[in-house]
């Protein structure tokens, strides 16, 4: 592999990624556990766009670091659950994720390394791929039925999510400590 | 793969869609806008809406004969899915009926606008043609009747239910996802018709073609109820509340079978030799369990879950067949299927509300406390069983000849000494019915109009696809013969 700038800054983020992850795993906090994923979909969206992808690195921004993780500190700051504690149960699930992880990165490694897919049999992509523009043209004429087929899933959701949850706010709010 | 462009002519083909989602905006409003007392009608405009579909779907959108791919190839316009889409929304519209006067879903226009949300799904369930249009359609069916399904929260088992039929359709949905990415990785295509171009000539490995086989399978069956992605079924059919496991038990599990048949005789014609007697074998576990064991309950609810169980075994020997016959035999199975189960979830929709309890001994005196649902439910059960001259008769007469004609004899064998047992279990539920006497004999079992009608329609049905079988099983072949 050639040495140039981007394969440096290329392993500089990737340490910044896994440290993050890392980090992620061990922290006893979950706010802070919550935080280094933001980090780590940041590093993330700065592959993408190493990729050439700059609309999905945005993306990526926007809806992962911003909205989701947002509603993710939003509902563990809610429920009060910052602080983690090792369950009777967590010694054994550690070591099982662990050997997971490991036959995972094995996997993945052997297919990178071994398998000899190489990554020049990658086709190039076309200027433009993964823009908006293109992104735009596909959604809405290609996928226009599945995209409109997604508003009513996400719909139904919605109406879902309120019908699970109304019931139990009145009736608290009507509970012993709403009456005079 | 080259798909026709874009014409405003190819909205009609989506139309009765379209009306759908209009009624689902207009149940929603006139929820807010209603008081309490008038919200009935919430119900009878909800099946005004199917009502409504229907007749625009028979209309406007009619098959073409060339069965174009539409929407960039996104739904096959063709006799298979217009057959299904039909009688997705006749179920609609039953359980709509079924649902105006029942305890706590009655009066919530989220419950209407939901099941709405449903029976579109289904829709493009049974014309999706490719995958992501496929997963998206199978989501918004299935998250429409995980809510449905647990949607009485104050019931802990309809909670219960909800939640299981969540985890185990979220898992199995899951795993049927993955198959589908390895189909995409395989050939680079999500159209099932391009991917049926790319798979033929054994580009791919044998092996790994069945490996992604095997995973779409998991979460079609878990739809159809096949063993063994069964589990689910009993919990969740007694806990839902009656309408909505009518629903599951009929549009739902004819949803999974629409695109079960689809993918499997779509994608894979070229490895059927090794799936086809993979669903035989499916087929008999999942005759044989259902039956088996809906011989013991006691829970007329679960009854009916394995016994639909049972009946999901029949309706897969028509695939493992393997024919045009096959394919219209399952079809056609389907629909007798589905308004003789809607019969027989109205009566027990109906007298539960009374007798106050599922039991199946609660039921002593039915035949004199209402003549009139004791018969209902002879027709639906005696149907179920397979009895002429009712629909169920010639369902599964259809598709023993189907097995027969492709030389699987052996399976139309054990299907026939299947089908004994099951008669067995229904007859013991007439015979609490209609022999049994209980103390409130006297007492009468009042029928509301909304559900005379919509008993009265399936009941009608049944005796007619029994009698005049004919012209629907020419429907059905000619729907089957868009697979072909």
């Amino acid at each position: 592999m050639p040495v140039n700038v981007e394969t440096v800054i290329f392993f500089l983020l990737a340490a910044m990624a896994i440290g993050a992850a890392v980090g992620l795993l061990l922290s006893r906090n979950a706010v802070h556990s919550a935080l280094f994923l933001v980090l780590n979909f940041a590093v993330v969206s700065v592959f993408f766009l190493f990729l050439a992808a700059p609309f999905i690195a945005m993306v990526q921004v926007t809806v992962y670091a911003g909205a989701i993780m947002v509603l993710f500190l939003f509902v563990i700051m809610l429920l009060g659950a910052e602080l983690l504690r090792g369950g009777a149960s967590g010694r054994w699930h550690s070591a099982l994720a662990v050997v997971l992880a490991a036959g995972f990165v094995g996997v993945l490694g052997y297919v990178a390394f071994f398998s000899g897919i190489a990554p020049e049999a990658l086709p190039n992509v076309d200027a433009g791929f993964g823009g908006p523009q293109l992104l735009g043209m596909d959604l809405f004429q290609t996928y226009l039925l599945p995209f409109e087929l997604t508003s009513l899933l996400l719909l139904v959701a919605m109406i879902g999510a309120v019908v699970l949850t109304r019931d139990a706010r009145t009736r608290s709010a009507a509970g012993p400590g709403a009456r005079p | 793969m080259t798909f026709n462009p874009f014409n405003p002519q190819t909205l009609l083909a989506i139309l009765p869609e379209i009306a759908l989602v209009v009624v689902a905006a207009l149940v929603m409003g006139l929820d807010v806008v209603w008081p309490e007392s008038r919200r009935r009608s919430l119900g009878l405009l909800t099946a005004g809406g199917f009502g409504l579909a229907a007749g625009l779907a028979l209309i406007f959108a009619q098959p073409p004969a060339d069965h174009p791919l539409i929407f960039g190839g996104m739904m096959r316009h063709d006799g298979l899915a217009f057959f299904f889409r039909l009688m997705f929304i006749f179920s609609g519209m039953i359980v709509a009926l079924l649902s105006v006067d029942s305890a706590g879903v009655a009066r919530k226009g989220e419950y209407y606008a939901v099941m709405i949300g449903a029976v579109i799904g289904m829709n493009f369930m049974a014309a999706a043609a490719d995958l992501i249009m496929l997963y998206l359609a199978l989501e918004t069916t299935s998250i429409a009747l995980y809510l449905l399904a647990g949607f009485l929260r104050e019931d802990d088992k309809s909670a219960e239910a909800g939640l299981k039929y969540f985890l185990f359709g979220a898992f199995t949905s899951a795993i049927t996802l993955y198959g589908f990415s390895l189909l995409y990785g395989f050939t680079g295509q999500t159209n099932l018709y391009s991917l049926s171009a790319a798979l033929l000539g054994g580009s791919v490995p044998i092996g790994s073609l069945l490996v992604a086989l095997l995973l779409v399978l998991v979460g079609f069956g878990f739809k159809v109820s096949a063993v063994p992605f069964h589990f689910w079924s009993p919990d969740v059919y007694e806990g839902a509340p009656t309408p909505i496991t009518a629903f599951i038990s009929v549009a739902s599990k004819a949803a999974g079978f629409a695109v079960l048949l689809r993918v499997m005789l779509v994608v894979f014609p070229d490895i059927e030799r090794y799936w086809g007697p993979l669903i035989a074998v499916i087929s008999i576990f999942t005759m044989t369990l259902g039956n088996t064991l809906a011989l013991a309950q006691r829970n007329i609810k679960r009854l009916l879950a394995y016994s639909s169980i049972a009946q999901a075994g029949y309706a897969l020997i028509g695939l493992a067949a393997l024919s045009q016959t096959g394919v219209a035999a399952a079809i056609f199975y389907l629909l007798t299927y589905t308004v003789t189960n809607l019969v027989t979830f109205g009566v027990v929709i109906l007298a539960s509300r009374v007798i106050g309890s599922d039991e199946i001994a609660d039921y002593a005196g039915l035949s004199r406390r209402s003549p009139g649902l004791a018969l209902a439910f002879l027709v639906g059960l005696l149907s179920l069983g397979g009895m002429p001259p009712l629909a169920g008769f010639f369902g599964k007469f259809f598709i023993f000849m189907a097995a027969i004609e492709a030389g699987l004899v052996w399976l139309a064998v054990i299907g026939v000494l299947n089908a004994i047992i099951g008669l067995y279990y229904y007859l013991t539920v007439l015979k609490v019915v209609y022999l049994y006497r209980s103390e409130r004999d006297h007492e009468t079992i009042p029928v509301p109009r909304a559900y005379a009608l919509a008993l009265g329609l399936c009941a009608a049905a049944v005796i007619v696809l029994g009698t005049a079988a004919a012209p629907w099983f020419g429907w059905a072949t000619n729907a089957a013969s868009s697979l072909f």
